[in-house]
């Protein structure tokens, strides 16, 4: 039976889809850094704009000093960069030189391993930021291009093995992933697709990255440790399941029990999970728990949380009873799109389409979306089944397409240290770029950030600052499971 | 919980402000005191009320058994580690602290007894029931079928035979000690051999 | 390589130490233990226990095949033998690496150089640090040594070190009957009858440079001035050494690094000096290979886990600092909290705490609460107190005032004398010698004298001191 190596998820992944990548902090990381990196994960899915972008605005802190922080304490597992190869943190497009540097800045703040995810397939623009990044870190770095997994007409075993030919003959992605964002793939399409994608791989090793949502992926898992896969991905305690990815500890003990092995130190990865158990727990979160099967998931993929936007946005409009018209346009927009992967930000995307085309009363594509339009320029990559070509020519045909056609070329790296000032440095720089000034100047402002957590104390933390606000008791005694706490005031002995 | 000096510092700094001069904190591990200090400050006052969790020791001065003694106490040491905190630990150390218990006592120099070995993990009780006489004593004569203990597991009694016949020469645990599958309950010298060299136990 | 299970092979305060860095790592400890420290707090502390024999520590800490033997038992990958006991020995560390474990520390090699202070004398000279005029005595020549080196004399123990094994020779007649019996003594009590004469310097600054290397690379984590030492035991250290010259402190620290050196020095490792501060000079004393009981002032001034690096060099690391990396910053100083009696020319107090009250919000290194056994097979140290501030005058400050919130009952502690050195001018005014606590001694009896009729120093610390 085979060996499988495992990366975590949790303090990048398992934190946006559980936790709107807003739960933890430069602390939370700090403390438990030390013990993951003894854990045996292979590496860390660390970072990615999105977090980076939540430390400062929502945090206050500095996303390099977690990331220098982090290398520090882990100097054994590879830490994790997930990207477009397009952007940083705005939602703009960035300029190719922006794009080195962010790579650069990264790698000289330590990180080592980064997927190049590109939802729509574009070989193209996945090349290219492959040769950046390995340009930027040479032959320490480690470059995975993701296969992002959907269903649609297109997206059959076939387009799969050609995107990891593809991967297997560019000398600047070492290795791929298999990602499944929406948690979709089964046992049984894994049975055909991973032995296709495997054979077109020229032997670069193959991971899966797949979410829980749909209670799919611990079984897929399974089944992939038979095919071939070299590495699963995984979340630790309440920081797995889920939308996360499948739970360490069970999907360990399932591969050992089916003859695998897995050489973690299990104690550390215990630990590891109930430290997450713990900062849920005090920091009020919710935890990844194992979801069910929901078969018309499987037909329209629009995850959960974008339904239940979306039934909000119907009965604000007064339309909850076209619910079911709605859901059929999503389907005809999305393949009159080219069938982009129902990823971020392609749900939203078409998701408003079909609304503007159900709502609008007239025509549909009479209103189109600057997303959309921007979709179909190919901002966000070349579509991976052409657009279809009545609709390409009405959004194309509008003014507002030919604004944004002629929008002018993002800033340089020249023009970014004009903007901002020769003087700072990189890391500072970049953040300027991708986000608005103030916030960056709050972040500055707060100090470094707190590097050791405690759950423990965190109730006892949290009702003495309550006491503080409000008239205290002269005695007061709580007491809860796990621990009694007195309180007493005036003189003593 | 357990607290290190920056968790008391973070607790300090919340309480500082508050009109309480004492903060007294208690789990069953741990027991953490605060006191305002009349010149200023506060003064702690702390207890790590967690029992120590022991191994089995090592024997490494032991004659010919002794490399027994310390694969025992390895395993017991190892498996302990393995099977991380709680009963399965102190199960295994005590196990292998029994194991090596017993052989130190039989092993060495006590060639020629037959040793009765615990079938299964469990509880060792030398009579059927509470109260009642126990099945043998050193000098009482066995047969093969001789029912010589029980060893309980999980509610099952389960009943040991002497497996051998002769007399009973030693008995290596006590009423109600856990048993180590494998584990040498007593010693038989067999009909027919001779005394044993060496001293009694 | 990476260790999993680590065996803490000592006791005390620096067995609590060591078990908190490798909890902080999630690496699992096992902690050796005589009968005496059973239920001990740093027996709490660890993950497990395991008995390596009586009280007495030849029985037990000092015990190879005890402490090795518990290793194996234990699965641990490897062995911290803290400071004192055996954490010096080749002994121990040859005998880790034959059973497969490794010894967190230098190599046996470094070990046998470094336990030799004639050995490590003449690495030190080949390394081009200055000595003190002296050499090996053999019976004869001893007299005509000491007329070249000079009077007063120090005759030293060759297998010595810490403080052991030293008498000064003053008066010419006395020296033949010095050298003896100090032979002798070391003969019983280092194995090694080796003995050798240096200048004795007076007054003289005890300062000592903190080394890290990983076997190829070494770099200094600045200096600690323990001057205040009472029978060459220490009291009271500080980092950085105050009221150094910048030439001399650069010369101490140059001089480590290139005796680190030339030893290929693997592991944390102190090498100690005397300066003479009338001639703005500095002499190698010894090297000590181990982590040593002041170590807290250096990580309060560089924001270091000196165990945690340890570790990492053990683990076959590379040193993942440059010496452009470390940065000092503020000053910090630590009091030796003894069970003795000062009042009872320092006899050691045994017994049992009632009551450990220690300052909230300081660091405090200790191995004793409410109920813990103070044995008496072992060193009378209970708690370090460490304080740090933005410079001298506010670590004194913030030390005192930490001092003023401790209270140890049940034993007999040194408490009032650090009470009492901490208010005192001449230690205040900084770059004390070594003749020092003597002087505060001797004041603070006088002071006793005129104020109670008593002879004795009576500052002790039972009771709320």
């Amino acid at each position: 039976m085979a060996d499988l190596q495992l990366v975590d998820v949790s303090l990048r992944d398992g934190n946006q889809s559980l936790w709107g990548a807003a739960g933890l902090r430069t602390a939370h990381v700090a403390q438990i850094a030390p013990v993951m990196n003894r854990a045996g994960f292979r590496a860390l899915d660390f970072s990615s704009s999105t977090a980076m972008g939540m430390s400062v605005r929502r945090h206050r802190e500095d996303p390099w000093d977690l990331l220098r922080l982090a290398r520090r304490a882990m100097p054994d597992t590879l830490l994790q960069f997930i990207g477009t190869g397009f952007r940083f943190i705005s939602w703009e497009k960035a300029h190719p030189e922006v794009m080195e540097l962010v790579y650069r800045t990264l790698v000289n703040n330590g990180m080592d391993r980064f997927v190049v995810l590109d939802p729509t397939h574009d070989m193209d623009a996945v090349r290219a930021t492959a040769r950046i990044i390995k340009r930027a870190g040479g032959t320490g770095t480690e470059v995975i291009a993701a296969l992002t997994y959907t269903i649609s007409a297109v997206h059959d075993d076939a387009f799969y093995a050609s995107i990891a030919g593809q991967v297997a003959a560019c000398p600047d992605i070492d290795r791929a992933y298999v990602k499944d964002p929406a948690g979709i793939l089964t046992p049984e399409r894994a049975r055909t697709l991973i032995p296709a994608v495997l054979a077109s791989l020229g032997g670069k090793p193959l991971e899966l990255h797949a979410h829980a949502s749909l209670g799919l992926s611990p079984l897929t898992c399974l089944a992939a440790a038979e095919l071939g896969v070299a590495v699963l991905q995984v979340g630790c305690g309440a920081l797995g399941n889920g939308t996360s990815l499948p739970d360490a500890e069970r999907l360990i003990a399932n591969l050992r029990a089916s003859g695998h092995a897995v050489d973690v130190d299990d104690r550390l990865v215990a630990l590891i999970a109930r430290y997450f158990d713990g900062v849920a727990e005090a920091e009020g979160l919710p935890p990844g728990r194992p979801r069910e099967f929901d078969a018309a998931f499987m037909h329209h993929q629009v995850a959960g949380g974008v339904m239940t936007t979306l039934r909000r946005q119907l009965s604000e409009l007064g339309m909850e009873d076209r619910f079911g018209e709605v859901m059929d346009e999503i389907a005809r927009v999305r393949a009159e799109l080219g069938h982009p992967i129902m990823v971020t930000p392609f749900p939203q995307m078409v998701i408003g389409q079909a609304l503007a085309n159900v709502a609008g009363g007239g025509r549909r594509y009479d209103q189109v979306p600057d997303q959309v339009i921007r979709y179909v320029l190919g901002s966000f990559g070349k579509p991976t089944a052409p657009v279809d070509p009545g609709v390409l020519d009405r959004i194309l045909s509008r003014p507002r397409a030919r604004e944004l056609a002629a929008e002018p070329p993002p800033p340089s790296v020249a023009e970014l240290r004009h903007r901002f000032g020769e003087r700072i440095c990189d890391e500072e720089l970049l953040l300027r770029f991708g986000m608005p000034g103030e916030e960056v100047d709050a972040m500055l402002a707060a100090g470094p950030a707190v590097t050791h957590y405690n759950p423990d104390t965190q109730p006892v933390l949290r009702l003495l600052r309550e006491l503080g606000s409000r008239p205290a008791p002269a005695e007061l005694t709580v007491d809860k499971p796990g621990f009694r706490l007195t309180l007493r005031g005036g003189d003593r002995a | 919980m357990e607290l290190t000096n920056e968790d008391v510092a973070d607790i300090l700094a919340a309480l500082d402000s508050l009109p309480y001069d004492e903060l007294d904190l208690r789990t069953p591990r741990f027991r953490l005191t605060l006191r305002r200090a009349p010149g200023g400050g506060w003064t702690e006052e702390s207890q790590v009320l967690a029992d120590p969790v022991a191994l089995a020791p090592a024997h490494p001065h032991r004659a010919p058994g002794a490399g027994e003694g310390r694969g025992a106490g390895a395993e017991a040491g190892t498996g302990a580690g393995e099977a991380g905190t709680g009963a399965a630990a102190e199960a295994a150390a005590g196990a292998g602290a029994e194991a090596a218990a017993g052989e130190g006592r039989a092993g060495s120099g006590r060639a020629g007894l037959a040793a009765v070995a615990a079938p299964l993990p469990g509880t060792f009780y030398r009579a059927p029931r509470p109260g009642a006489a126990p099945f043998v004593e050193v000098g009482d004569e066995v047969g093969e079928d001789t029912v010589v203990a029980i060893v309980e597991t999980m509610k099952l009694m389960n009943s040991v035979h002497a497996g051998t016949r002769g007399r009973v020469a030693e008995i290596c645990l006590g009423n109600g000690e856990f048993a180590a599958q494998g584990a040498t309950l007593m010693l038989i010298l067999p009909a027919g051999a001779g005394r044993p060299a060496g001293p009694p136990a | 390589m990476s260790f999993r299970r680590i065996l803490v092979a000592n006791r005390g305060e620096i067995a609590a130490r060591v078990i908190r860095t490798c909890r902080r790592l999630g690496i699992e400890t096992v902690l050796t233990v005589s009968d005496a420290d059973t239920r001990s707090l740093p027996a709490r502390l660890a993950d497990k226990t395991i008995r390596i024999g009586p009280a007495p520590a030849p029985a037990s800490y000092l015990d190879v095949d005890a402490v090795v033997g518990a290793a194996l038992a234990a699965g641990a990958d490897a062995v911290h033998p803290g400071y004192g006991f055996l954490s010096e020995n080749p002994l121990l560390a040859r005998a880790c690496a034959a059973a497969g474990v490794a010894f967190i520390g230098p190599s046996a090699e470094t070990l046998v150089s470094t336990g030799d202070k004639l050995a490590a004398r003449e690495h030190a000279v080949a390394a081009g640090l200055p000595v003190l005029p002296g050499a090996e005595v053999t019976g004869a020549e001893a007299g005509r040594l000491a007329d070249q080196i000079g009077y007063p004399v120090l005759v030293k123990a060759a297998g010595g070190g810490g403080g052991r094994g030293l008498r000064v020779v003053r008066d010419p007649a006395d020296l033949a009957h010095a050298a003896a019996v100090a032979s002798a003594e070391a003969g019983a009590a280092f194995g090694d009858p080796r003995v050798y004469l240096e200048r004795y310097v007076s007054p003289a600054r005890h300062v000592e440079v903190q080394l890290l290397g990983d076997g190829e690379q070494v770099i200094h984590l600045g200096d600690r001035d323990c001057s205040v030492q009472r029978r060459y035991q220490k009291l009271v250290e500080e980092a950085p050494a105050p009221l150094l010259g910048d030439d001399l402190r650069d010369g101490l620290r140059a001089a480590a690094v290139a005796l680190g050196e030339r030893l290929r020095y693997r592991g944390a490792g102190t090498v100690e000096f005397l300066v003479d501060p009338r001639r703005g000079a500095f002499y190698f004393l010894e090297v000590n290979a181990r982590i040593q009981v002041e170590h807290p002032v250096t990580e309060a001034i560089t924001g270091l886990d000196l165990v945690a690096e340890q570790i990492a060099i053990a683990e076959g690391r590379r040193l993942r600092l440059r010496q452009e990396d470390v940065t000092f910053t503020g000053h910090a100083i630590e009091c030796r909290v003894n069970a003795e009696d000062p009042a009872a020319g320092f006899l050691p107090s045994p017994g049992t705490v009632t009551r450990a009250v220690f300052p909230a919000g300081a660091r405090v290194d200790t191995h004793v609460q409410a109920g813990s056994a103070v044995p008496p097979h072992y060193d009378s140290l209970l708690a370090k107190v460490v304080a740090r501030g933005a410079g001298r005058g506010a670590a004194l400050r913030r030390l005192a005032g930490a001092l003023e919130r401790c209270a140890i009952d049940g034993v007999v502690t040194n408490l009032g004398l650090h009470r009492a050195l901490l208010a005192d001018g001449e230690f205040a005014a900084g770059g004390v010698d070594t003749g020092y606590l003597e002087r505060l001694l001797a004041r603070e009896s006088a002071r006793a004298v005129r104020e109670n009729g008593s002879r004795h120093y009576t500052g002790s610390g039972v009771g709320h001191g």
